[in-house]
């Protein structure tokens, strides 16, 4: 091909990626463009062509700086938000507790957090919500660098009686985590102790509708038992505050034909410190080397914010009886810190 | 997987449209959604920011009637192709039920073709699903454009790069013309169907 006509078409595919938006595509022609044409000097209007190329690489770099500093979690309209969170509720049609935290989290991962917050604050009022509620509103202002709205937040619900003394004390762990990861202390912050008795203590206020003796020991947030046992002495609070939300585990194999090999997993329920799978009933490499009360010493646990190594023990292997995941297997799995 | 409503008899499917950024799965739900009316059920949605890039997801439901005694519904729903937008990825592709592989025939997007396939396997994957078993049709996008001197590459090298080994159905189109977009939905239609009766043991 003659170089007038390389050159010609050479832009003529820079014009029509930069259409597509293949902005590199397009500047990867526009530069082989300017190497032949300095390399033929000689045509009479040389400078004039490189000029104009010139012009439309600045366009270009424009662009690509707009693209590159555009916030990667808009904010979108709400009819949108309420398609998002019902499009990834695993409940499409119940409204049941989980179902509702569930859409609610899902706002919050697709960063439209002031969304999310309004779900979370209204789950608050469900009892069995509240602390994973109230966690997840710690973490979209943490996401939103509100830590002082946080730690205001935290400080209200002391005082608000919805709370029990044994749910401040999980949220309240939590949040201590999360500052300490984000460089913070608990100093630099004074950060209150619950104000709440955590039952008895002289002198407290321990609003009338709830009985003292009702209110578990605010150090043990319910673990299974597997995890309780296994646990090293010292940490009573074990890392639940840590496993929030794990999207997926990787689980290392030690037996059977996966042995060695990390298979991943996605976390379809959690609790706490148990995590529950559901596992094709099909996939019988697998399956069939995971029973109740087998060891696993090595788990990848992946949550948003870090990759976090443990071990756990599978605490129930149940078949799935009817419905459609019939014949598949929902495995649960007690995290045992390492 | 798809949700079966035992009570109404309705069952709820999902195709995703997969590939890498700018290869032209908007423009196919926009071609379906514009076309075929008497299907769609519903206005398409396109959550995206910043020229028309799509960020989080295009989403299109569609209704296709009683099938053996049940009532159809199909959303499909398009992925963000960029790199940095996998989380987004592996969300929409939770609880997929068949998708369809839309390729660029551009040569300069060769490798990113590539690239794509092999994110949608390790993501695939990770659900404790595989390529080699999902309801799976390749498109082979923008094929108009050869006739205007833009490099395109073969057919029969996409075929060698992509199709290789999953020996899935591959339709040339032109999506921004409508060419070959009712032939792939087609095709994904009936292979996540015909996988749906076995796996749901409906209609047998
Ligand atoms: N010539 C041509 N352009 C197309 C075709 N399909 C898509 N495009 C263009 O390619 C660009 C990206 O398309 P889009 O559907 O947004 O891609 P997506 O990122 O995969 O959703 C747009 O400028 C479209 O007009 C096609 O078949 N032929
Ligand atoms: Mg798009």
């Amino acid at each position: 091909m003659d170089f007038r006509e390389q050159i010609k078409s050479l832009l003529k595919e820079a014009e029509l990626y930069q259409q597509q938006g293949l902005l590199n595509e397009a500047k990867e022609r526009y530069r082989k463009a300017t190497d032949l044409i300095k390399q033929n000097a000689h045509i009479p209007n040389s400078q004039q062509l490189i000029a104009k190329i010139v012009q439309k690489v600045v366009g270009l770099n424009q662009a690509m700086e707009r693209i590159n500093t555009a916030t990667s979690k808009p904010q979108v309209s709400d009819r949108k938000q309420d398609l998002i969170k019902k499009l990834f509720s695993s409940g499409r049609e119940t409204s049941s507790d989980d179902a509702d935290l569930e859409g609610a989290i899902a706002l919050a991962k697709f960063g439209q957090f002031e969304r999310a917050l309004q779900e979370f604050e209204r789950l608050l009022d469900r009892e069995p919500l509240r602390v994973a509620a109230a966690k997840n509103i710690l973490r979209c202002q943490l996401e939103l660098d509100a830590l002082d709205a946080a730690v205001d937040g935290y400080g209200a619900w002391t005082q608000d009686p919805r709370f029990s003394a044994a749910q401040l004390q999980k949220v309240k762990f939590f949040l201590e985590s999360r500052l300490k990861k984000s460089g913070r202390t608990l100093d630099a912050l004074a950060l209150e102790e619950p104000r709440k008795p955590a039952g008895t203590a002289p002198g407290g206020g321990v609003s009338a509708d709830r009985p003292a003796q009702g209110i578990p020991p605010a150090s043990s947030p319910e673990p299974p038992r597997a995890v309780a046992e296994n646990r090293p002495s010292g940490s009573a609070h074990g890392g639940e505050e840590e496993y929030l939300d794990i999207n997926s585990v990787g689980i290392l194999f030690d037996r059977g034909p996966q042995k060695g090999r990390m298979v991943e997993f996605d976390v379809s329920f959690q609790t706490g410190n148990a995590i529950n799978l559901i596992i094709p009933g099909k996939d019988r490499n697998v399956i069939d080397h995971l029973e109740a009360g087998s060891r696993l010493d090595d788990i990848q646990f992946f949550s948003p914010i870090a990759i976090l190594n443990g071990s756990g023990v599978v605490t129930a292997k149940t078949r799935i009886k009817s419905g459609p995941k019939e014949g598949d297997f929902s495995l649960d799995i007690a995290i045992i810190r390492s | 997987m798809a949700t079966f409503n035992f009570k109404n008899r309705e069952i709820e499917c999902k195709i995703v449209y997969y590939g890498p950024g700018r290869c032209g799965k908007t423009t196919n739900l926009e071609y379906i959604f514009h076309t075929y009316k008497k299907q769609v059920t519903g206005e398409m949605v396109s959550i995206d920011t910043e020229g028309d890039r799509t960020l989080f997801f295009d989403f299109l439901p569609m209704g296709l009637g009683k099938i053996r005694g049940c009532d159809v519904k199909v959303q499909l729903y398009t992925v963000p192709g960029q790199v940095q937008y996998s989380s987004t990825r592996k969300l929409v592709l939770k609880e997929v039920d068949g998708i369809v592989f839309v390729a660029d025939s551009l040569e300069v997007r060769r490798d990113k073709n590539m690239q794509s396939l092999k994110d949608l396997h390790e993501n695939l994957k990770s659900y404790g699903l595989s390529v080699l078993n999902i309801p799976l049709v390749l498109q082979y996008n923008k094929r108009d454009l050869d006739a205007e001197g833009i490099p395109l590459m073969p057919i029969a090298q996409m075929d060698k790069d992509l199709n290789r080994q999953l020996k899935a159905p591959a339709f040339p189109a032109s999506a921004l013309k409508g060419d070959g977009v009712g032939a792939t939905v087609t095709e994904i239609l009936k292979r996540t169907l015909l996988s749906l009766q076995k796996q749901l043991k409906w209609a047998t």
